[in-house]
Order: structure tokens, then C-alpha cells, then sequence
């Protein structure tokens, strides 16, 4: 095993887990937030929504622009 | 005069007559001479209710698909802009541009003309969220220790790896679709 097997597999492994988090969310398995109800919660200050809208912001940037 | 609509959500309102109209009963016919009154007539107080359904936009309350043709407009618009900037050349000023732009656009109307939020809740699980928290930063740091490393081939970056997934144009326009709703979705919250 390659070890640019292995990064990809750690990626796969966390993105799997944050798919897992979500769907566990969803059906209100132990107390975990969804995706929406946590950046809900952090957007509510007006810092935190001004931080995730450049997030996403730099996300196009980063993949559609370079 | 009392009069019953139907409304596009389907739902019947009553509305009430301004103070410029004179109240009239369908049953009767039109009004006599002596009928007619002379004074101002004052339209009977409006009911918290009847406010709420008349309160404008109006429109801003229907459901996502009472309006076929905008959202049709609009997601063509969307489309035909993804296709757009998928086109462009990377490192480009219109790439760059095209990336700042609906930026600004959703920036003007979180700020200047809001849509209706989703309601954020009071407080999330301290420990659920740090489940998140755990996964997202092991994932910055599997990606930063990638960066680190100038990203090898041994060990590529998370970009170097999306990049050549969303090189065909179709797929990278299909990126930038899901990249504007994502950012819709965020201005509502």
C-alpha cells in the first residue's frame, strides 16, 4: 500500500465521518447537531456569520477561481 | 364589505373593504339612492389575523413551488452562470471576478434586503458539536500536513485531489451550482 493510498484513505475515513455525524444527527441519535443547526448556531453572532460566508467565500475561490 | 378569497396557498382570507369603499351585500343588489352614505365610511378594525395574511410581501410567504416560472428563471440564470465560469481560465481576472461576484450579490442582500431566516436554535450539545469539531480538525490537519509537504505525489493535498475530479466542464459547473446554493442556504441562516 502506496502511501498516497493511505492519504486518500484518511480523507475518505474523515469525510465518512462527517456523513456518518450528519446522518446520526438526523434521526436524533445522541444529541448530535446537524450540519445546519450547528452553522445555524455559530452564525448567530454576527462575527460568526461574517466567518462562514468568507469560508465559503474562499472555498469558490480556492476551487473555481485558481 | 366582506368578501372571501382563496389565496395561492389555498388558503381562504377574508378581506376587508378600504375607507374609500362603501360597504355593499351581494344579496341585495346595488344600493339605493337613500343607501348611500353621505360621511366617510370607516372600515371595521381589522382583526390581527387579517393583518398577518394581508402583510407584504405576500409572496414572501408561499411555499418554494407557487412560483414556477421565477424559480424556473432563476435556476436557469444560475445554471447558465455556473456554465459560464466554469469556462473561465483559472488565475483569470473573470475567473476571479466571477467568484467575487456573487459574493457581493449575497453580501447586498444579507445585509441591505435579508430573505426570511431559518430561526437558529438556542444552544446545541456541547458534546455532539465536538464531534464535529474533532472531524473537521483532523481534516485540516490531514490536509495541512499535505500543504506542508508541498503536496507530493505520495502524499496530495485534499485540493490536488478535487481538482482534476472537477476538471470537465460540466462537472465543474455542476460544483459551482451546488457552491451558489450552498451559499443561499448560508445568507438564510
Amino acid at each position: 500500500m502506496t502511501t498516497r493510498t493511505v492519504t486518500i484513505i484518511g480523507f475518505v475515513a474523515v469525510i465518512a465521518a462527517l456523513v456518518t455525524l450528519e446522518i446520526l444527527g438526523r434521526r436524533k441519535i445522541a444529541r448530535i447537531p446537524t450540519v445546519s443547526e450547528w452553522l445555524g448556531y455559530v452564525m448567530r453572532p454576527r462575527a460568526g456569520r461574517a466567518i462562514i460566508l468568507a469560508g465559503w467565500l474562499w472555498l469558490g475561490w480556492h476551487y473555481f477561481a485558481r | 364589505m366582506t368578501a372571501r378569497n382563496t389565496g395561492a396557498d389555498g388558503a381562504a382570507s377574508e378581506r376587508t373593504a378600504g375607507p374609500d369603499q362603501v360597504p355593499l351585500r351581494q344579496d341585495q343588489g346595488p344600493p339605493r339612492p337613500d343607501q348611500v352614505p353621505m360621511g366617510p365610511v370607516h372600515a371595521p378594525p381589522v382583526r390581527p389575523e387579517q393583518a398577518q395574511v394581508r402583510r407584504w410581501p405576500v409572496d414572501a410567504q408561499l411555499p418554494l413551488g407557487a412560483r414556477p416560472a421565477r424559480n424556473a428563471v432563476i435556476g436557469a440564470g444560475v445554471i447558465g452562470y455556473a456554465w459560464w465560469l466554469g469556462g473561465t481560465t483559472p488565475f483569470s481576472t473573470k475567473a476571479l471576478l466571477g467568484v467575487l461576484l456573487p459574493g457581493a450579490v449575497l453580501g447586498v442582500i444579507a445585509y441591505a434586503r435579508p430573505p426570511e431566516r431559518i430561526p437558529p436554535p438556542e444552544s446545541v450539545d456541547v458534546a455532539g458539536f465536538s464531534y464535529w469539531v474533532i472531524c473537521i480538525a483532523l481534516l485540516f490537519e490531514w490536509e495541512a500536513s499535505a500543504v506542508r509537504d508541498n503536496s507530493p505525489p505520495g502524499h496530495p493535498s485534499l485540493t490536488d485531489l478535487i481538482t482534476p475530479l472537477i476538471g470537465p466542464h460540466p462537472i465543474k459547473a455542476a460544483a459551482i451550482v451546488v457552491w451558489l446554493l450552498a451559499g443561499w442556504a448560508l445568507v438564510r441562516r
